[in-house]
């Protein structure tokens, strides 16, 4: 509570200046605080898009506080709130960068959605460092690829690469996604490693990753997982990448695969063959 | 309150049945002739507030039943209940969720739209009824596709968030957040996805008309318009044509999840955006002159929106997110089984208010079960109301007729860009333009946050725009431009001075090498327009070439010159104008004494006061919330005015010598340029002036003139929204 305490001294002192009690049409701090009050994420959401355009201190006071919410969609619109006050935006931003860096696993869960959500480019560096801390959790991690998965900025790659080795296969599999959106990017390389991953749901999305990105270099890894991963997912994805890289050489996996037990493969694997090169 | 809510819904229901059972038989009812129907089964929620949420996912309810589609036969409410999917289908299918579906035309099998678990995404699957059997469609595993529906031609069609353009991004919804949804088809054996060129908010729950064309929603934002209406398009998503909403057509501010009646006529939600789970009043909506065939009522003939109306079926249903009244509610999806003037329909209904805020306060789901409607006596008779489900989506398993296969011209010799043009532009029903006072037509392509922009581009709530260039307008009326692909165009029509005479309030846009070229500049709908664009004096001359095939990264420009200036960042290209030319009078010291104006909350008695100030310093904090974005200027805020959204909902009161000195795609009514009184620009850049007043620097005395290159990157900057931020500025292409 000492950070949030923090963070609303901050607001405050910018929103008595410009407008302590706006009223608003539709929208309203009470509203605002009922919902709040009910627990509910979609009211709480309701009210917080209600009150888009409206400003005022009650508000500024209890939007900051969802912003450490434990819901990720509550976070996710109150930070959406505040980008649409970006002069106030600056302010908590200022104080989640300090979160990133020296902050629990919790806070920087919340800050790097903060962060990330109203896209503060400016918290790249410290969002580079941040993901190398070996004192936060996979909450705070899942959170930092969360946001430059979000920003989609060039400059989040060294957070990806790095969340690509994590221990925790969540956060692995989050950066492996995140990786083929960052605008810009022109390699999958990074990636083709994590096709061989322990987690399934780490190779599952390597192979869209890598299929979707065109790393033919990966298609004859991609082929001996179309017929031989245990899980029917994995294959499914395989067989969608080895189509998007159209190697002749995948002709004998995919009829292969085209005949597997799982509704998620066959027919993936049929079109596959079919968009062959 | 839960208990007391179901109580009600029951008590409601029991008393509609008892009410239909009044000479009142299902034998030979409406229902008479249909076997069964299929109805989806979803475990009730309450994140599907907005229209377009498409991908709240909750596999099973509390007691643990599954997401499934069920088959009702007969479709009575005794009749018997069958899950058919996906409870046969394996253990991927244990935690799937189901957003929506389609029955082929053969009634032999289900498209739908399933979730298997939470770390994947929405994807399509085909069910065969005869053995229950289901296999999926390939899509691109990272991405969502929902709402199909069968197309002739073993295809099918769906709405997605994956990215028709190579190397882009989505585009983000500034409201509800969501990564957008366009429009894609596939074939039914999963060969041949392509996707449909891309609008700057979401497209949603396609349908196939009886004539082959699709309907759709569409969202439109551009400036004020903020709505979505109905749109027609063909199956091959070309030929993107207004259908229902605009013009002042509309029922309300958004009509969704349309259903053909007969030619001509629709039922469809009316209902608001946000709030509203989707669900709304009833509509009635008839494109044409209204016509009864056999029975059947129809509005086939001179379909147009400016013929269009529409009969509200359902007067007693909030058409905006008002929450409810208890036994009105909300209707969510409804399907015609006959065309009578007031058909019968079978209806997916929530009793109470169905309003996601007061819901979630209350801790409650909206209780959709599905009702036989007689609209002629505003009766419900009740089929299936599971109380832990939605039940949604009720249709007839029954075969119907397939379409005929529709299409446009594709050229192939455009190498993957698109052609836009008019036969005439002066043929407008929304504006009357004086013969030969249109130079040209000024095409701009939008963008939205996902480029790396902050949320806002500027306080005029306008989206990120680039000048593509303009077209001449021939002397028959005539105009063509070769244009990028799939992205969202916004065109006006402009003067000899570059300035707008009208824009064209929505997006709109084209696939590759498809040929989009309409009669007039949004001519009557409903008047025969021939159109072959090899007639026009334009096809003669030739397509103006605006960047058709250059990659989205590469439109921008670094020459401001008139023909070559695409986007006008404020910071960089209007400052620079403001600091060569005027701040010898309009910086800080505000030596021409321009008077201040006073922005005040009378609610707190507070005030601050701004004084016009053209220099490019941060503006200060205390505008912080009706100024916008810290990087946005003195000079900004001092032309742009503030965020006139925030004084409005502020209930601000703004006193003194307050003006804005730029409107909004109106350069030619703004103060800004009347003062300044710009050079003409086309067909070449003389010293002609706009207006007959003396332009301001002369007048004071004071500065030099601007060039004819600075006057049009002021006026383009206007009439593309007044932002402040365009590519040339972007500040997600620093380094950092």
């Amino acid at each position: 509570m000492k950070n949030i305490g923090t963070k609303l001294a901050a607001v405050a002192f910018l929103a008595f200046v410009a407008s302590p009690a706006y009223a608003g049409k539709g929208g309203s701090a009470a509203k605002i605080k009922d919902a709040i009050r009910s627990g509910s994420v979609d009211a709480i959401t309701a009210e917080i898009e209600r009150a888009e355009s409206l400003t005022c201190s009650e508000c500024v006071q209890a939007v900051t506080n969802l912003l450490e919410d434990d819901r990720y969609a509550v976070r996710e619109v109150a930070a959406w709130w505040f980008a649409k006050r970006p002069g106030l935006k600056d302010l908590v931003a200022a104080t989640m960068v300090d979160d990133l860096a020296n902050g629990s696993t919790i806070k920087v869960r919340n800050a790097a959605d903060f962060l990330g959500r109203t896209v503060t480019y400016t918290s790249l560096p410290t969002l580079r460092v941040a993901i190398n801390r070996d004192n936060i959790g996979p909450e705070g991690k899942l959170a930092m690829v969360r946001a430059v998965s979000y920003m989609g900025h060039i400059g989040g790659n060294p957070v990806l690469t790095t969340a690509m080795a994590d221990r925790d296969a969540g956060v692995r599999a989050a950066a492996v996604t995140a990786w083929r959106d960052i605008l810009g990017q022109t390699s999958a390389a990074p990636v083709a490693g994590l096709l061989a991953d322990a987690d399934a749901n780490v190779r599952a999305a390597a192979a869209t990753t890598v299929g979707g990105m065109g790393h033919v270099a990966a298609a004859a890894q991609l082929e001996t997982m179309v017929v031989s991963d245990a899980d029917p997912v994995v294959r499914r994805n395989a067989a969608w990448a080895l189509g998007k890289l159209g190697q002749q050489s995948s002709r004998i996996a995919l009829a292969t695969a085209s005949t597997d037990n799982s509704g998620l493969v066959r027919m993936t694997a049929r079109a596959a063959l079919a968009s062959l090169k | 309150m839960k208990t007391y809510m179901k109580t009600i819904a029951i008590g409601t229901a029991l008393l509609t049945a008892a009410g239909a059972g009044c000479g009142s038989d299902d034998s030979s009812g409406p229902l008479g002739n249909v076997d069964s129907l299929i109805v989806l089964q979803r475990p009730a929620r309450n994140d599907m507030g907005d229209i377009f949420q498409y991908t709240s996912y909750k596999p099973k309810t509390e007691s643990g039943i599954n997401a499934r589609l069920v088959k009702l036969e007969p479709p009575t409410a005794d009749g018997t209940q069958t899950v058919i999917c996906c409870d046969k289908a394996g253990p991927e299918f244990a935690n799937v969720d189901i957003s929506g579906y389609d029955i082929s035309f053969d009634a032999k099998q289900i498209v739908f739209s399933g979730k298997l678990a939470n770390n994947q995404n929405y994807g399509l699957f085909l069910l065969t009824l005869a053995d229950g059997s289901v296999d999926q469609i390939p899509t691109d595993p990272a991405r969502d596709y929902v709402s199909p529906i069968f197309l002739p031609g073993d295809k099918i069609m769906f709405t997605t968030n994956s990215i028709v353009e190579s190397g882009a991004r989505q585009h983000r919804d500034e409201y509800e957040r969501g990564t957008t949804l366009q429009l894609g088809r596939i074939n039914i054996d999963g060969t041949g996805e392509e996707l449909g060129a891309r609008n700057l908010s979401h497209r949603t729950f396609p349908t196939l008309m009886s004539d082959g064309r699709v309907m759709f929603t569409q969202w439109d934002h551009l400036g004020g318009m903020n709505a979505g209406h109905l749109m027609f398009v063909n199956q091959d998503m070309t030929n993107l044509r207004e259908a229902f909403g605009k013009e002042g057509t509309g029922a309300s501010n958004s009509t969704l999840k349309a259903q053909e009646i007969s030619p001509g006529r629709f039922v469809a939600i009316a209902t608001s955006r946000s709030r509203t789970i989707q669900a709304g009043a009833l509509v009635d909506v008839r494109l044409g002159i209204s016509e009864t065939v056999d029975g059947s009522v129809m509005a086939r003939e001179r379909q147009s929106e400016a013929n269009a109306s529409y009969k509200d079926l359902t007067p007693d249903v909030p058409h905006d997110n008002m929450p409810s009244a208890d036994t009105v509610g909300r209707y969510y999806d409804a399907y015609a089984l006959n065309a009578k003037d007031k058909p019968d329909l079978i209806v997916s209904w929530a009793n109470g208010p169905v309003e996601s805020s007061v819901l979630g306060l209350a801790g409650l789901s909206a209780d959709f079960g599905v009702f036989l409607l007689d609209t002629q006596r505003n009766q419900k008779h009740p089929l299936i109301n599971h109380e832990e489900m939605w039940d949604i989506f009720p249709r007839p398993l029954t075969t119907r007729p397939v379409p005929s296969i529709s299409g446009s011209a594709i050229d192939p010799t455009l190498g993957g860009a698109s052609m836009i043009g008019s036969m005439n532009v002066y043929e407008s029903s929304l504006k009357t333009f004086a013969p030969g006072s249109i130079y040209g037509v000024r095409v701009m392509e939008g963008f939205s946050s996902e480029e790396g922009f902050p949320e806002m581009f500027g306080t005029t709530m306008f989206e990120g725009q680039a000048n593509l260039g303009v077209a001449r307008v021939q002397a028959d009326g005539s105009w063509l431009a070769k244009v990028p692909a799939n992205v969202p165009l916004h065109v006006q029509t402009v003067d000899t001075f570059g300035m707008s005479m009208f824009s064209e309030p929505v997006w709109v846009s084209a696939r590759a090498n498809e040929a989009r070229v309409c009669g007039g500049c949004h001519e009557s709908r409903d008047r025969p327009t021939v159109i072959d664009p090899g007639q026009t004096d334009a096809f003669a001359v030739g397509a103006t070439n605006m960047y058709g095939l250059t990659p989205r990264a590469n439109r921008m420009s670094s020459d401001t010159s008139r023909d070559k200036v695409m986007g006008v960042g404020w910071s960089n290209t209007v400052q620079r104008i403001f600091d060569n030319n005027c701040l010898g009078c309009h910086d800080s010291r505000n030596i021409a004494g321009v008077q201040p104006y006073t922005i005040t909350d009378p609610v707190a008695g507070t005030s601050i006061q701004w004084t016009f100030n053209l220099e490019g310093t941060p503006l200060p904090a205390t505008f912080a919330e009706i100024g916008g974005e810290p990087a946005f200027t003195a000079s900004y805020f001092s032309i742009a005015g503030p965020d006139m959204e925030a004084i409005e909902m502020g209930g601000l009161m703004v006193s003194g010598n307050f003006k804005v000195y730029a409107s909004p795609e109106n350069a030619r009514d703004s103060i800004l340029i009347k003062m300044l009184n710009p050079k003409r620009q086309f067909p070449t850049q003389t010293n002609e002036r706009a207006f007959a007043t003396s332009p301001h620097m002369a007048a004071v005395g004071q500065g030099g003139d601007l060039t004819a290159d600075e006057f049009y990157q002021l006026i383009l900057n206007i009439d593309m929204g007044v932002n402040f931020y365009a590519r040339e500025n972007n500040p997600g292409l620093n380094v950092y």
